[in-house]
């Protein structure tokens, strides 16, 4: 298990181009990485494209990171999800219908809550979250975890986009609201 | 309310995901410019990490860190662009004069005095470690035959309880090697790549890195890289 300060040693190594901490962070992050392109992009072979394309964007932006901003795995997942999120509004041509196991997420997002509360930041996060209603509390885990587009969460509520737009803005802003205090 | 309006429900949306394509790239140019909007999306990733947790673990394709690594060599290293478009800045100063930039006349009265050095058959290297081509931190220069090497700050900022330590990084070397922490104030010269190979001092990369007051406690380094950049001769301007 390779710790933060251990992967923010490494990212500083990789910025140096050296290869050999660039392979340690790669043995230590890929499975996350690798996880949430796949989750978002649902495609393997797209979901390895994407991941390819994260890491030589780490290793040419390593210089980037900087620990006062952010951990190493959330600067990592970030270039991971943005990446795979913008290459699934370019190419997810299928109905959300498609997706069945999307349509039941009750207990899905349980076990998701459970793994968010392991950590400090985590608990505060699960207990703001558990404070949203039901439904939005959902629209929102489902939107973060599986990349659904405001359009697909449409169809998924039977509501209009602009709705589910106004919904997950108040549904965030309540979420800082209740973070912040 | 319109999206200018509403930049922290902009950003929480980009951080969660749900904008179209078009709004996503339209707020990434934008955050390049709008530091509010940058702020609120780095919040927003923030507030939102732990949610990673709850994304389960896949082992890739045992092929895929080959093939990243192949797309690496094959990929221009970022600092070796620069120090092409860095040469082509400082010709245009030498050129024309821009004088009215200290920081252009300091660079070429440094660079003119190396090229025009009193033993006219040295091979003297200069490198220019930056961020970006835009700003110059240090300007290294090597004399190849006695391995003098002289690190003159040029617009390096000190950070309280931090020191800036240079670093040679050469493939043949393994990991990055110390050079000892550098002054931000006044130029910092030693005889510390004699025992270095003229070939590997040419073809490193040198990059500084901020770290504790004093340099790395573990002699690997361990803060953020903030300059980077290659030697060229110093002839060739």
């Amino acid at each position: 298990m390779t710790t933060q300060q251990e992967l923010s040693n490494l990212l500083g190594r990789v910025a140096l181009k050296d290869r050999a901490a660039f392979a340690d962070v790669y043995r230590a992050t890929s499975s996350k990485l690798y996880g949430i392109t796949l989750r978002i992009l649902r495609r393997p072979d797209l979901a390895d494209e994407v991941l390819q394309e994260v890491y030589v964007k780490v290793w040419d932006r390593a210089a980037d990171f900087d620990p006062k901003i952010a951990s190493p795995i959330t600067w990592l997942a970030t270039i991971a999800r943005n990446r795979a999120l913008d290459e699934v509004r370019k190419k997810r041509p299928e109905s959300i219908e498609d997706y069945p196991e999307l349509l039941d997420v009750a207990s899905g997002e349980e076990t998701a809550l459970a793994a968010v509360m392991r950590g400090e930041d985590g608990k505060r996060l699960a207990d703001c979250l558990s404070r949203l209603e039901d439904g939005k509390r959902q629209m929102v885990v489902l939107a973060y975890c599986e990349g659904l587009s405001r359009d697909e969460l449409a169809e998924k509520y039977g509501q209009p986009a602009n709705t589910i737009k106004t919904w997950l803005r108040r549904s965030l802003a309540q979420l800082k609201g209740c973070l912040g205090s | 309310m319109n999206e200018h309006d509403d930049i922290d429900g902009l950003a929480a949306e980009y951080v969660l995901g749900t904008l179209t394509l078009s709004e996503r790239t339209s707020v990434a140019a934008r955050r390049q410019r709008e530091h509010a909007l940058d702020a609120a999306i780095i919040d927003w990733e923030h507030r939102l990490a732990p949610l990673n947790a709850a994304i389960t673990e896949v082992v890739p394709p045992g092929d895929t860190f080959a093939k990243i690594e192949s797309r690496l060599r094959n990929s221009v290293p970022g600092t070796g662009a620069s120090v092409v478009e860095l040469k082509k800045r400082i010709k245009i100063w030498r050129t024309t004069a821009i004088a009215a930039s200290a920081l252009a006349a300091s660079l070429i009265l440094t660079l003119g005095a190396i090229q025009f050095a009193p033993k006219p058959k040295t091979k003297n290297l200069v490198a220019v470690l930056q961020k970006d081509a835009a700003s110059p931190a240090f300007l290294v220069s090597v004399n190849v035959d006695d391995r003098v090497m002289t690190v003159r700050p040029v617009a390096a900022k000190h950070e309280a309880g931090k020191s800036f330590e240079l670093w040679i990084i050469h493939d043949s070397l393994g990991k990055p090697k110390s050079l000892g922490v550098i002054d931000e104030v006044q130029p910092t010269r030693g005889a510390t790549l004699a025992s270095y190979r003229a070939d590997v001092i040419e073809g490193s990369t040198y990059a500084v890195t901020l770290e504790p007051e004093g340099g790395s406690p573990s002699g690997d380094p361990t803060g953020p890289v903030v300059f980077a950049g290659k030697m060229i001769e110093a002839s060739d301007f």
